[in-house]
């Protein structure tokens, strides 16, 4: 039994997490973190990137998956691969750009050369390795992650063998990628603006768990609703026909489908912007949808949806995290821009810069409420967190269990039911990595 | 080099040759510019800019704005959005506001037009809430004079050291 095991093996994550409460030590605990680096980062699905950001044979993108260095490439054969960003020589870490396009990675430290597709293309000074070259060439290539899959360009990859399959874990979610790619007129998207990164003092889950929370904004966010704008729809539960959502497998959304659906007024959720703002948008979505699902499209418009574990469709943004530690997380933001939108991703461009990030106006915010979250958890009384918000009004139907009051913890306590079942390895769990 | 008018541009790309340093009245109104941030003066700070304001935090030195992501990109009526949140007494991630003083060092002169003049300087800034942050990069200001000889600032732009990693909130003004 590996250290890391040993640690974690005293976790029990049904001991911690109750239909209607939670633990403090789920945000503070090592042991926990460590746990959940296995169970849910390495053996999981989790979303890495998005098809848009490398288009091009060769082009490369840099990332990290549960603290291993990756290297995100398309390949000349158009796949697209996730490479431990290791040269499988001596270990030195090979690629060290964040973005680029190249045939070949090449190692500075003695030259060994991968091809994007990870083979190992050239060894210098061959003949040092005598009868062993051929398994040396054969054996070393970069590694690739043992599962990749991807649903409508958004690319997850698992660092197990085997477990369930990218639908099976997406489930429910799928629906919410779909209705976000609804208001594409190629059903796709460009995230290519490039990631904010925001360094926050908090567990990586306030940071997930947090947007889908309906119930904080009349406070936290209460600065920008009383000196800038008011919002977009109430917060305010009776005033609205807001609905929370647990769709399953740790997925959760806050729904204003039945809301906007009600007020039947088109970009709601994009400023009411108006038609003639946006002409090349609307005229390539009529084009691509015809009048009337285009018009259903700008009522609707896009999901507040929480994919599990780390990837966040926040309507027109696209948020996902990186756990670094119990108390540090590194939160990644780009606007979901659209191809042939025109002048409304330059709008969205501005709008993700006034909402999300280090600077924005709703989420350093956010930022700083999950600090003091970690601060006073410091104190170890009470032992639990309530969650119970709305628990008797819960309705289960074919979409989830749903709640009609956007203020209740419905979207919280679906979260954790799997969070638990995922530590506990009681599902969805791979089966080689242990 | 930039100015006023220019939306994007590669900042980094200095004149190569001195072009001069700020006189005395630029300088003392960059200092000015500099202790309001630090005492979140937030109305006064304001009252500094002109209408075509731009204050832009970008993620690397040759992004351009029209496709690319920044940290802030303010023009004078979101200046106004954020000095009226931070007015509001309940901008959480800056309340109570941060205690912070900065430096500004190799102030030098970039461009000179008819009624601007863009200077470049380096900063250090320390910032402390619980712990202390420290930020650096590089300012580069465009400050018009007007008809009637007052100093307005049109433009001020941030480079931060680490703006292509994560950076911490920066809910106060930079």
């Amino acid at each position: 039994m590996s250290t890391e095991q040993a640690a974690t093996s005293r976790v029990r994550a049904a001991e911690l997490v109750q239909p209607y409460r939670v633990h403090g030590s789920v945000y503070t605990s090592p042991d926990v973190f460590e746990l959940e680096l296995r169970r849910i980062f390495r053996e999981g699905w989790v979303f890495v990137a998005h098809e848009s950001e490398i288009p091009e044979p060769g082009d490369y993108i840099t990332r990290r998956l549960a603290g291993e260095p990756v290297i995100v490439v398309r390949g000349k054969d158009r796949v697209v691969r996730v490479l431990a960003n290791r040269c499988a020589h001596r270990g030195n870490r090979l690629c060290n750009a964040e973005a680029g396009n190249s045939s070949s990675f090449r190692c500075p430290y003695h030259g060994w050369t991968f091809s994007n597709d990870g083979s190992l293309v050239a060894v210098p000074m061959r003949d040092g390795y005598g009868e062993r070259l051929h398994e040396v060439r054969e054996g070393l290539g970069l590694v690739p992650t043992p599962r990749l899959d991807s649903y409508r360009g958004f690319v997850f990859a698992s660092l197990a063998p085997a477990g369930i399959s990218l639908l099976e874990h997406l489930g429910r979610a799928t629906g919410a990628i779909d209705r976000l790619l609804a208001l594409s007129p190629t059903g796709t998207l460009q995230l290519t603006a490039g990631w904010m990164k925001h360094h926050q003092q908090c567990n990586w889950k306030m940071v997930m768990e947090n947007n889908v929370d309906g119930y904080h904004a009349l406070f936290t966010h209460q600065s920008v609703y009383d000196a800038v704008r008011p919002a977009k729809v109430s917060h305010v539960p009776s005033k609205v026909e807001v609905y929370v959502r647990d769709l399953g497998n740790g997925h959760a959304e806050i729904d204003y489908l039945p809301e906007y659906t009600r007020l039947d007024e088109e970009f709601v959720w994009f400023g009411r912007l108006r038609r003639e703002q946006a002409p090349e948008y609307v005229a390539a979505m009529e084009h691509a949808h015809g009048p009337e699902r285009t018009h259903r499209a700008f009522v609707v418009g896009p999901p507040h949806t929480l994919i599990f574990p780390n990837l966040f469709l926040a309507e027109m943004n696209i948020m996902t995290v990186e756990p670094l530690g119990p108390g540090e997380t590194i939160a990644y933001t780009t606007p979901a821009l659209i191809p042939g939108a025109g002048g409304l991703n330059g709008r969205m461009l501005r709008r993700t810069e006034g909402a999300m990030g280090p600077a924005g106006f709703l989420i350093a915010d956010d930022g700083e409420i999950g600090r003091r979250n970690q601060l006073g958890l410091a104190a170890r009384q009470p032992e639990w967190i309530e969650l119970s918000r709305g628990l008797e009004d819960d309705l289960t139907d074919e979409t989830g269990v749903v709640n009609h009051d956007k203020s209740a913890e419905t979207p919280q306590r679906g979260w954790w039911r799997h969070w638990a079942a995922v530590l506990d390895g009681r599902l969805g769990a791979g089966e080689g990595d242990a | 080099m930039s100015t006023a008018e220019t939306v994007a541009g590669n900042e980094t790309a200095d004149p190569p040759t001195p072009q001069g340093i700020p006189d005395e009245d630029i300088s003392a109104f960059l200092f000015l510019e500099a202790r309001l941030a630090d005492e979140a003066r937030y109305s006064e700070w304001e009252s500094l800019w002109d209408d075509d304001a731009l204050y832009w935090v970008p993620m690397h030195p040759d992004d351009d704005p029209a496709t690319r992501l920044s940290y802030v990109y303010d023009n004078r009526r979101r200046i106004r959005s954020r000095i009226a949140q931070l007015n509001s007494g309940a901008r959480h991630a800056q309340t109570p506001p941060s205690v912070m003083r900065r430096l500004l060092a190799n102030l030098e002169v970039l461009e000179r037009t008819a009624d601007t003049v863009t200077v470049g300087a380096n900063f250090v800034l320390f910032e402390h809430r619980e712990d202390t942050t420290t930020w650096a990069g590089r300012y580069v200001y465009v400050i018009r004079r007007t008809a009637d000889g007052q100093l307005r600032l049109a433009r001020k732009t941030v480079h931060l050291v680490n703006a292509a990693h994560a950076v911490p909130t920066l809910a106060f003004l930079l």
